[in-house]
């Protein structure tokens, strides 16, 4: 049997441990994958020439749908791949706080797509995804990087310019923000990782 | 046996190492290449005499470097953890692993 002296030396020791765990969390940010932006942005790509062609114009928002899912996919897996080659555990307290700054502006835009669609309002989707994807990556600066702010501040930006631009650009604006910024800021992080 | 000069690094370690805010320091620093004076008081929830008073034992023990610089008017003190800090953090798990271990067989 144990001495009630181990198990209080053993009790100890595991507060330590968990106290440094906490510490180290407390501290953590999430790494954030280049390839993950890279990737996003040509998806973003295929998404806008997708849309544009004639025979697929009319189901542009579908297409929007399915490249959104795909991406977010993608940019999961490979920001777990990261963190994981980093050290980082995947659901520790820097992954919570990045998934709660993200979640609240990526379930404002899944509202508001549905509330546009059932009015038929649909012209007003494309800077509503614009403006609240912005919103959320600016949330999410906190527990990752400044440049993933800017990032956030652009498509903002971008959404509130497109909320004024005539419908026939609208995808043009889509395919700008979701292929083209994620697709430049992904080789940025990329680079600056590698020189780092 | 171990050599007196071990000894005594070790009794040194531990009484540097042990204190609660220079371990959560230390562990901080340990996933973060650089952090901030304002960054650590928010992590700790420590005064600024308190905080200022564990940074300088880490910084005299060679374990942190404190780089003073200026931000606009307002002075900025970055810490980052040394290679010596890193070893000895990573000596400390090793000590509290092999307590845990050694309690689990006992």
């Amino acid at each position: 049997m144990r001495s009630p002296s181990a198990v209080a030396l053993d009790a100890h020791a595991a507060a330590t441990l968990r106290y440094i765990r906490a510490s180290m969390d407390a501290a953590g940010t999430v790494a954030v994958s280049g390839s993950a932006g890279v990737a996003m942005g040509v998806i973003g790509l295929l998404a806008a020439t997708l849309a544009s062609t004639g025979s697929l114009r009319p189901h542009w928002l579908a297409v929007w749908l399915f490249a959104a899912a795909l991406a977010c996919s993608v940019g999961g897996v490979l920001m777990a791949r990261q963190a994981s080659l980093q050290g980082f555990t995947l659901f520790g307290a820097p992954v919570r706080k990045f998934i709660l700054c993200l979640a609240p502006g990526l379930f404002a835009g899944a509202a508001m797509t549905f509330v546009h669609w059932q009015e038929n309002n649909l012209h007003a989707i494309p800077a509503t995804w614009l403006l609240l994807y912005g919103c959320a990556l600016i949330s999410t600066s906190a527990p990752t990087t400044r440049m993933v702010g800017i990032l956030g501040s652009l498509f903002a930006l971008l959404g509130l310019i497109t909320f004024c631009l005539p419908e026939s650009l609208q995808t043009v604006a889509l395919g700008a923000g979701f292929g083209g910024l994620h697709l430049v800021f992904g080789v940025m992080i990329r680079r600056k990782s590698r020189v780092s | 046996m171990p050599s007196a000069s071990k000894t005594h690094a070790d009794s040194r370690f531990d009484r540097l190492v042990y204190e609660r805010v220079r371990l959560g320091m230390m562990s901080a620093l340990a996933v973060r290449d650089e952090l901030t004076f304002s960054e650590l008081k928010t992590l700790f929830d420590v005064s600024d005499g308190n905080l200022s008073a564990h940074a300088r034992k880490l910084e005299d023990a060679g374990y942190v470097t404190c780089t003073k610089s200026f931000d606009g008017r307002r002075p900025k003190s970055v810490y980052r953890l040394t290679a010596a800090g890193r070893a000895a953090l990573n000596r400390y798990l090793d000590h509290v692993e092999a307590v845990i271990k050694a309690t689990r067989t006992a």
